[in-house]
């Protein structure tokens, strides 16, 4: 039992996968892609106030406060923009069907 | 060497180390709030896991060594959760701002967490434990409702459950095993 729980531990501790961070995976070719500065400002024209934006799982992931001034995270598709989940502090605002 | 290293103002200034850096790296509240959140839960999973991991070990000298230690790890737990409950404000900004999201799951159960903790670090003190005597114990197991609390904060706000599940897999092990001892020794107790 000891034994076990020793190597357990061990192996706990050392294998960190680095599994995919996100929620949402998006699957489109890079040559499709729009810049992401484009879809900033089309946010920040939509009353948002984006504070960082990256690259996730192939998606375009913003964080920013929305119109209502809530903190949001939000995927878009990178070549179409279009959104496809939102979540306030882990809580899902909107999610595309 | 060996002063140095037993030396309490050595161990305070390996607990700080964290936090003087993220304070000099002048990083916006909101992008200090990963690291001050990871440090809190990782000095709280570190204290509740002494006690298991001195049986483990056998009473293996670093543990008890850690064990004298368990106070203080236990108040930096605390006081890693205040900077970083000071970098959400700062964030927010205004009250109504955090009051608004104050119902979301992943927020309350970290307000809860705190609240846990800080009657724990208000007490740590040689004071409050000649005055609730008996009651101190059960108090310090606050302890392990506020580990709780911070894992379904983590798990809930946090892109992605590997990082909290990783911190607290040893510590679910380590009670696993204190459990299994437990039941083991009471079961056939001439084997104690
Ligand atoms: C006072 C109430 C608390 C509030 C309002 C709060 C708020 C937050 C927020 C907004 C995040 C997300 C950070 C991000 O977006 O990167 C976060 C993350 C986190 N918090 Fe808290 N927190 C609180 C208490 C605590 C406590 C007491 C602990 C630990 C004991 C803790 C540990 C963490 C951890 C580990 C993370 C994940 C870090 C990350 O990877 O982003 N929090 N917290």
């Amino acid at each position: 039992m000891r034994k076990i729980i020793m190597s357990a531990l061990a192996a706990a501790t050392i294998a960190a996968p680095a599994m995919a961070t996100g929620k949402v995976t998006c699957d489109v070719p890079e040559s499709e892609w729009q810049p992401r500065e484009a879809l900033e400002a089309q946010l920040t024209a939509e009353g948002w106030t984006v504070r960082k934006s990256k690259v996730d799982g192939g998606c375009y992931e913003v964080y920013a406060k929305d119109e209502e001034g809530r903190k949001i995270e939000a995927y878009f598709d990178p070549a179409t923009f279009e959104k496809l989940y939102v979540a306030q502090r882990g809580k899902v605002l909107f999610e595309k069907k | 060497m060996k002063a140095i290293v037993n030396h309490r103002i050595f161990f305070w200034t390996l607990l700080a180390l964290p936090a003087v850096a993220a304070i000099l790296s002048g990083k916006d509240a909101a992008d200090q709030l990963h690291g001050t959140g990871e440090w809190s839960a990782r000095l709280l999973i570190l204290a509740l896991a002494i006690s298991p991991l001195v049986l483990v070990a056998r009473r293996a000298r670093w543990t008890l060594w850690l064990q004298q230690r368990r106070r203080y790890i236990g108040v930096a737990a605390f006081a890693y959760a205040a900077l970083h409950t000071f970098y959400y404000v700062m964030d927010m900004e205004t009250l109504p701002a955090i009051l608004s999201e104050i119902t979301i799951i992943s927020i309350w159960t970290g307000w809860l967490a705190i609240i846990a903790m800080l009657l724990m670090a208000l007490t740590s003190n040689d004071a409050s434990m000649r005055w609730l005597r008996a009651g101190w114990k059960k108090l310090q197991r606050l302890a392990y409702p506020a580990a709780i609390l911070t894992l379904a904060h983590w798990l809930l706000i946090h892109d992605g459950v590997t990082a909290a599940l990783i911190h607290f897999a040893p510590l679910a092990l380590l009670e696993a095993y204190r459990i299994a001892h437990h039941l083991n020794r009471r079961k056939t107790p001439a084997h104690a």
